[in-house]
């Protein structure tokens, strides 16, 4: 399996179209700091005004961990696609191409074909969203240092220690990888029902702003669908940034998100296993 | 008594795709160290019965067995096995030869060295090109990538499914040599597809023909063409007296036609012999005769009968 | 017995009157004398610094407990420094009575009351003119030590707010602040939403369902350097978020 694995990673990074998610990721990320550079204290000063009518604020929270906290809001949209263009393009790919034909004659299983794809999609996935880390971290560490985290939402303000805020970036991060790996599940089952890579992004992407915007809109009917929806959840990262972290919200979170890969990577694995092969 | 090895032993071998029977009851027989020919028009079931041989496929009906073990159960052991071409070949354009052979032969389930990758390619003729990506290939040279990865981890059986689409003469020619080293030199088995009848006729020395799915005919290509009437065209110096003759025997129901000195029968093998004592002791002088018996005749005669 | 009657009238009268002229003279306490005091009082210490720790107990508000180092100049020049983001009452960090009390302002004195213990005199001070937002401010004065140990205002829009200072005697010679108890309320809080998005959307409407909102900021002021002759670029620096 773990040959097969690499196999596929080395397909995958041997494709110009992997290396798109990185490069908008860095150039994405480093605009965006850019931005805050220049304009991040007005935007912050705007956004604490009321408290400043109370309150005198000293030091500043214009930080890299403010910014690293922005850019994986930002970005929730954005990253889906990336990983689509790529996981959807994992089975799909190779009907296109009609390399399934050399692939599914080998004595290999179906399903460890399958599964190789699946874990290399998600290695693909983890990559990504460690080099938003990087990008976000690093970078924000270069350009703006680090302090304490001012996190507010309505109806209330959150400030963090700078010595409790990292672990809760390598948590929300990690999360966010799981998040994206539900949408990997997605692409690579859409990918396993088509033979042309178009299908699979699209359909990936348009479940995601469905999903959104049925979460978004509060009407009844909606409200009862909502707990349902991955993308519900594809947020709970930032649960981490609370204080106590509600830590059975995170667990629900988790056991959903992973649910969703399960029940995704099982039906991609029976529709692969039983796929007459035509192209 | 010779026991016979079967490699293949295909029983009513069936498949539907939505309402139409795309193969129906098929059985096939290949031997150890056959070339056998598997021939059909178009739309025939050929592409789906190999797909099936190779898992690409699965059968409604039927069984497979491969080397005496069932292919649903034994799949990967008789894979190993296995070299096929499928039609066009295809390969991950984005990578170079070289490295789409390493890719499969780590996918082989055996030990292949780069050694014998170049090797392989040396033997198809793409040692030169080995680094070169396969979307710069010209069809004949993925044609030959095609052969290379079917012959790569050495394989007993060998399926062959139009391998010499895209290739000049001279490459079709190296391709039938090779097909005869495989199966005389190294006892291979290849089970060959072709369209390009006069090829499998040169090659081949068991076939079937199938037709919308179910068999026609199978057997030794020997013996089929022998018990079949071919053309025959014999010159004879005074084709106006010949003609006559003829017409006025019982073999004017084999004439098919006079053009110049020339005339075409439809006869069987052991017929010729008589026609030309017929013509002979009737003293009609005959200069040649040329029997234009093919496998295309033969299998346009069998498909028409069929249809 | 006539005469033991035309007695205890006197002596009743006489208590009333003694006890009358008591509240008469209570009654007119001079509240800008009071005040000026207390301005007196404040002008010994020249200059300060001093460490503090700061408590932020906001029900909307989560602050970790922060260290800082404050520098203080007559009349109001404050200088904060800290290694960490610090939240700090406006009202309170730079309270001076100077800057209150150099405004002008309608002074009238109130009431007596004890606060803690301890006996003060409660002056109602109206800024007069539209340069401040304070409406009116309460002041406890502790007049055995010409010290403001409470102060209620009330500013437009933003609510009222209190101060409660407990004082020690430094180098047995300056009363300085030991702590302050910032208490405020702000009916609304217009907190914007445009930083996250919603996490839960029923965050939301909780939030809008909750009554007017109060906290307290505790301030625990220790190490006092008193009259150091602090220089007056200490306090021009920029770092300091708020300054007047």
């Amino acid at each position: 399996m773990l040959q097969l694995v690499q196999i596929e990673l080395y397909k995958i990074f041997r494709k110009w179209r992997s290396y798109i998610g990185f490069i908008a990721i860095g150039v994405l990320g480093v605009i965006i700091q850019i931005a805050m550079l220049y304009e991040g204290q007005k935007s912050l000063d705007f956004m604490t005004q009321n408290l400043r009518d109370s309150f005198v604020f000293v030091g500043n929270l214009l930080n890299g961990f403010l910014v690293s906290y922005l850019i994986l809001n930002m970005l929730t949209v954005h990253i889906p696609f990336l990983i689509a263009l790529v996981a959807g393009d994992l089975l799909a790919g190779e009907a296109t191409a009609g390399t399934y034909r050399i692939l599914l004659t080998r004595p290999v299983s179906r399903f460890k074909v399958v599964s190789s794809k699946f874990i290399a999609g998600n290695i693909y996935t983890f990559s990504l969203i460690l080099w938003l880390a990087i990008v976000s971290l690093g970078v924000g560490a270069i350009l703006f240092g680090f302090g304490e985290l001012i996190v507010i939402r309505t109806g209330s303000v959150l400030i963090l220690d700078r010595a409790d805020v990292l672990w809760r970036f390598l948590l929300a991060y990690g999360f966010a990888a799981l998040g994206m790996s539900v949408v990997c599940s997605l692409a690579l089952f859409f990918s396993s029902l088509v033979e042309n890579a178009i299908g699979p992004i699209v359909s990936t992407m348009a479940v995601i702003i469905v999903f959104i915007i049925v979460s978004a809109i509060n009407i009844d009917l909606f409200k009862s669908i909502r707990p349902y929806l991955f993308t519900n959840y594809m947020l709970s990262w930032r649960l981490f940034f609370s204080d106590p972290v509600d830590i059975s919200k995170v667990l629900e979170a988790v056991l959903i998100l992973f649910g969703h890969i399960i029940f995704l990577f099982s039906i991609t694995a029976i529709i692969f296993k039983r796929k007459d092969i035509l192209s | 008594m010779i026991i016979e090895d079967k490699v293949i032993e295909v029983r009513g071998l069936t498949k539907d795709f939505k309402e139409i029977r795309a193969v129906d009851s098929l059985s096939v027989n290949v031997y150890r160290g056959d070339v056998f020919g598997f021939l059909g028009p178009n739309g025939a079931g050929k592409s789906t019965t190999i797909r099936m041989l190779l898992t690409l496929i699965r059968p409604k009906e039927g069984s497979i067995k491969i080397f005496g073990k069932s292919l649903m159960e034994d799949r990967n052991d008789i894979l190993k096995d296995i070299g096929a071409i499928i039609e066009n070949p295809a390969f991950y354009n984005y990578l170079s030869a070289y490295k789409n052979l390493e890719i499969l032969s780590r996918m082989s389930g055996r030990e292949i060295s780069s050694n014998k990758i170049m090797e392989t390619l040396e033997t198809v003729g793409l040692k030169e090109r080995s680094a070169s990506k396969v979307k710069t290939y010209s069809h004949g040279m993925k044609q030959r990538l095609g052969i290379a990865q079917a012959l790569l981890h050495d394989p007993e059986l060998i399926i062959l499914d139009e391998p010499t689409t895209g290739l000049d003469p001279q490459g079709m020619k190296e391709i039938r040599d090779l097909i005869n080293y495989l199966s005389k030199e190294k006892n291979k088995t290849i089970f060959l597809s072709s369209h390009i009848l006069s090829e499998v006729e040169q090659v081949a020395n068991r076939m079937i023909i199938i037709n919308k799915g179910k068999t026609v005919v199978e057997g030794k290509v020997q013996e089929l063409l022998d018990s079949a009437e071919m053309k025959v065209t014999i010159e004879v110096d005074d084709v106006e007296a010949a003609g006559q003759l003829i017409k006025d025997s019982g073999w004017a129901g084999k004439l098919l036609s006079i053009n110049n000195n020339k005339m075409v029968f439809d006869v069987k093998t052991d017929e010729i012999a008589l026609l030309n004592k017929y013509l002979v002791s009737n003293n009609i002088s005959v200069s040649s005769i040329v029997p234009t018996r093919s496998l295309e005749e033969y299998f346009l005669k069998i498909t028409n009968e069929s249809n | 017995m006539k005469g033991n009657i035309h007695l205890l009238k006197l002596i009743f009268l006489f208590l009333i009157i003694f006890y009358s002229g008591d509240e008469v003279q209570s009654q007119t306490k001079d509240p800008d004398e009071i005040l000026t005091k207390v301005k007196e009082a404040f002008k010994i210490v020249n200059d300060y610094e001093v460490d503090i720790h700061i408590k932020v107990d906001v029900n909307f508000l989560k602050v970790p407990d922060s260290n800082a180092k404050l520098y203080f100049k007559q009349p109001d020049k404050i200088y904060i420094e800290s290694e960490k983001f610090v939240l700090l009452p406006k009202q309170g960090l730079n309270f001076s009575p100077l800057a209150l009390l150099n405004e002008k302002y309608t002074a009238l004195y109130d009431r007596e009351d004890t606060i803690r213990g301890v006996q003060t005199c409660v002056v109602k001070v109206i800024p007069i003119g539209n340069t401040s937002d304070v409406i009116l401010s309460t002041l406890w004065i502790d007049q055995s030590r010409d010290l403001i140990i409470k102060i209620e205002s009330s500013r437009k829009p933003l609510g009222t707010f209190s101060i409660d200072f407990t004082y020690e005697k430094y180098n047995d010679e300056y009363e300085m602040p030991s702590t302050m108890i910032f208490t405020f309320t702000i009916d609304r809080m217009r907190i914007p939403r445009g930083m996250n998005g919603q996490l839960d959307v029923e965050e939301e409407a909780d939030s809008e369902k909750s009554g007017p909102r109060e906290g307290k900021v505790y301030i625990t002021y220790s190490n006092y350097k008193v009259n150091q002759n602090l220089s007056d670029e200490l306090f021009e620096s920029t770092e300091m978020d708020g300054k007047k």
